[in-house]
């Protein structure tokens, strides 16, 4: 195998598929990216066997081949080369050579042959998403993602399509939704052409963060393609498998109210400063803030046995019977970072009971939240 | 006298604490059943291959064999040692004899196994002619009642009390006063300290630290500097001080159940099953006595006897059993391919609580499931 290709396109493919790499890794040749030598091109390929990326970046092939060789230390080594140099990439005798500029690297290999593929096997559905739809559903979900593996079925974000989005809205859908069990992130786009009829399908935390990390370089559509077990994001120089979470996301619309009778309308930008503000002192453990909510104001608190108390008065439209309710600060303000307009609707019941909040009536994304006994 | 000296530095009122500890238990009552076992050396436990001697005969002791002692090692001492396997249900038969004999003397009982207690008798203590007197009574009426003798100390604390019991075992009284405490603590080895283990006092010992005298000379930034947080601890030990309560309600902290394997397995084919029965046994103890428990600890003793423990927390207390399986199988894929093979896995739930007290988390879950 004999390759060079310029550092930044090496850099770039190479720093895409390294982040698939775990750092610790019980079957060595996990630690590896296969590199492949053919036709105008290096192809790169990295796997923790759950998800594997492929990465294509031109290149001047003299002779194809493949080989493969530790991800981090040749990220590594590319980062540090001079910018604007060629790396010449060449294999033989079990060993790597990269020389860029004055300095020469001869890297260990494993034989490419033991590198391990993930079976895509058939990916019947396909439909094109706009990578900015894609970065949305992703932004204002993913931090709902539950983190415990004994509930694995909730550590992805789930994707179903329903032929309307409910009452008021008789186009057909496509959700995605995240949940950790105290708070229930939902996203509805328009269904896709070519989404219609696919399972429902549950996408890893892992995929969904390398995939947001790509989608920053990406603005065209992105190809899905999907099976009840597999699923594949093509970005062009990007191609993202990933195996799906084999389980049953829980019917997660029993959770999201419908007959929250008290409405709070505020501004989230003053919402979000002055809960931040009063969490300060909150307990690290429960993080709890109180709203005590009156005739067009809201005051929030934190009371902390250690650190003592704080309070700020925030302005809003109330006009339903004053109560008290608590939140988790941090919950409350990874909803409140992802309200993009000037009004935030807080849809309450009372201080037990799941509540509501979104933009308006009319935007994509709702988020429902549990209370905390304060 | 003792409450006069007492008075004068301004403490608290002198407590009068008992520490009684059966006679080599298991096997005590194996000897009185089973006459033809009495003089021989004998150690109740598994004697096959893996087994580990839960109680040796004094006859065994002489030989140098001791609890916790894996049986083929107490073999290799003792070749004519006789094992027996223990029946917990006669053992518990005693335990409730003498706890009846320990409740008929202070309601304040902290029992610490099936065969030793403390004791708190500093309100009782006047009416039955002293603690010594106590302790002389539930002696006699131990050895009446069962058969079996038992070790007593008489002190002002627990930490002399249990040091007291063990310095004329068996069947002894010792009463430590307070004018002895210090000396008597200065005398004896660190390694007999509650609350020093072997790994402990291996490190005093490498700092020259033997004896309860060595350990006086030592100041206390110099004992934070080499022992962290339990300085404190030790600091106070050395001066025979110790504060700690009889509580006769102790809460339990955890419930476990653990098993040693007829051979080594490395493998998840292998360990998975055994983990999930252990998980199995753990909630059949749980279950019936409404315990929850919202961390799971798993313990690893692999084949060179090194131990190895994990241990998650989890938001909310384990559901049922499959999710403490579950805990405990992520915990035990984390430490695979095991370094050495495995001989023992264990499970253990703690921050317990029962339903009722946990029901209502501080933070509530969306009703999803």
């Amino acid at each position: 195998m004999q390759a060079t290709i310029e550092r930044a396109a090496l850099l770039k493919s190479v720093g895409h598929v390294q982040s698939v790499v775990e750092r610790r890794n019980t079957i060595p040749i996990l630690s590896n990216v296969l590199i492949e030598a053919r036709d105008g091109g290096l192809r790169l390929m990295a796997t923790d066997l759950d998800l594997q990326i492929n990465e294509t970046a031109a290149a001047e092939v003299a002779t194809p081949g493949a080989t493969t060789v530790p991800a981090h230390t040749l990220h590594d080594i590319v980062r540090k080369l001079p910018e604007g140099s060629q790396v010449e990439i060449s294999a033989s005798d079990g060993k790597m050579q990269v020389n860029a500029g004055r300095a020469r690297f001869n890297l260990q290999t494993l034989p490419r042959d033991d590198f391990p593929q993930i079976a895509e096997g058939e990916l019947p559905t396909r439909f094109a998403l706009p990578g900015a739809t894609l970065r949305q559903i992703i932004d204002k979900t993913r931090f709902a993602i539950s983190t415990e593996e004994t509930r694995y079925y909730l550590n992805g974000i789930f994707l179903h399509v329903a032929d309307d989005g409910g009452p008021g809205s008789p186009s057909p859908v496509l959700k995605a939704a995240a949940t950790d069990g105290h708070r229930l992130a939902r996203v509805t786009v328009p269904r896709p052409e070519g989404a219609e009829g696919m399972p429902d399908v549950i996408v890893p935390r892992k995929c969904v963060a390398e995939l947001r990390k790509l989608l920053d370089e990406a603005d065209g559509d992105v190809e899905v393609s999907l099976s009840a077990t597999k699923i594949r994001f093509d970005l062009g120089s990007a191609v993202l498998t990933s195996k799906l979470i084999d389980g049953t996301f829980p019917d997660y619309n029993r959770v999201i109210p419908t007959a929250n009778d008290k409405l709070l309308r505020l501004d989230p930008k003053s919402f979000m400063q002055g809960v931040d503000r009063v969490a300060t002192i909150a307990s690290e453990r429960t993080r709890a803030v109180k709203m005590a909510l009156e005739h067009d104001k809201v005051t929030l608190s934190v009371t902390s046995p250690e650190n003592g108390t704080a309070a700020e008065e925030v302005p809003g439209d109330y006009s339903a019977a004053g109560f008290e309710i608590g939140f988790n600060a941090r919950y409350l303000l990874d909803i409140l970072h992802q309200i993009e307009g000037d009004t935030v609707e807080v849809h309450l019941a009372d201080p037990a009971a799941p509540t509501l909040l979104r933009e308006s009536g009319k935007s994509a994304a709702l988020y429902v939240l549990m209370p905390m006994r304060v | 006298m003792e409450q006069a000296v007492n008075d004068s530095v301004g403490g608290p009122p002198l407590r009068k604490i008992i520490h009684v500890d059966m006679d080599a238990f298991y096997a005590s009552v194996e000897q009185r059943d089973r006459p033809e076992l009495r003089g021989v050396p004998l150690a109740v436990g598994g004697g096959g291959p893996r087994g580990v001697v839960a109680a040796a005969s004094y006859e065994a002791r002489k030989f140098g064999v001791r609890s916790a002692m894996a049986g083929a090692a107490a073999r290799r001492r003792c070749p004519e040692l006789v094992f027996v396997s223990p029946r917990f249900e006669a053992y518990r038969a005693v335990s409730a004899q003498i706890r009846a004999i320990f409740e008929s003397c202070t309601p304040h009982v902290e029992p610490l196994s099936l065969d030793e207690a403390y004791l708190d008798v500093t309100d009782a203590a006047p009416a039955h002619g002293g603690a010594t007197a106590i302790a002389k009574a539930i002696r006699a009426r131990i050895r009446e009642d069962t058969g079996l003798t038992a070790s007593a100390g008489v002190s002002y604390n627990k930490f002399l009390a249990k040091l007291a019991s063990d310095h004329h075992k068996p069947d002894g009284l010792c009463v430590i006063t307070p004018a002895k405490g210090p000396a008597f603590v200065a005398s004896i080895p660190v390694s007999r300290f509650h609350g020093v283990g072997p790994v402990t006092a291996a490190k005093m010992k490498r700092l020259g630290i033997e004896t309860g005298a060595d350990l006086l000379a030592r100041s206390l930034p110099w004992l934070e500097c080499h022992f962290g947080s339990s300085a404190p601890y030790y600091f106070d030990l050395a001066r025979a001080v110790c504060h700690r309560p009889v509580r006769a309600h102790r809460e339990r902290k955890s419930l476990g159940a653990e098993d040693t394997f007829g051979e080594d397995y490395r493998t998840e084919a292998d360990l998975l099953p055994q983990l999930h029965r252990i998980a199995g046994i753990v909630w059949e103890r749980a279950a019936p006595r409404g315990v929850r428990g919202r961390t799971v600890t798993l313990k690893i003793k692999y084949a060179d006897f090194t131990l190895n423990t994990r241990a998650r927390t989890l938001p909310a207390p384990v559901r049922d059993q499959d999710e403490l399986f579950a805990v405990g199988a992520a915990l035990l894929r984390a430490e695979l391919p095991p370094p050495r093979g495995i001989r023992l896995l264990g499970l253990t739930l703690s921050k317990l609580g029962d339903d009722a007290e946990l029901a209502e988390p501080i933070a509530p879950e969306l009703p999803l499931l």
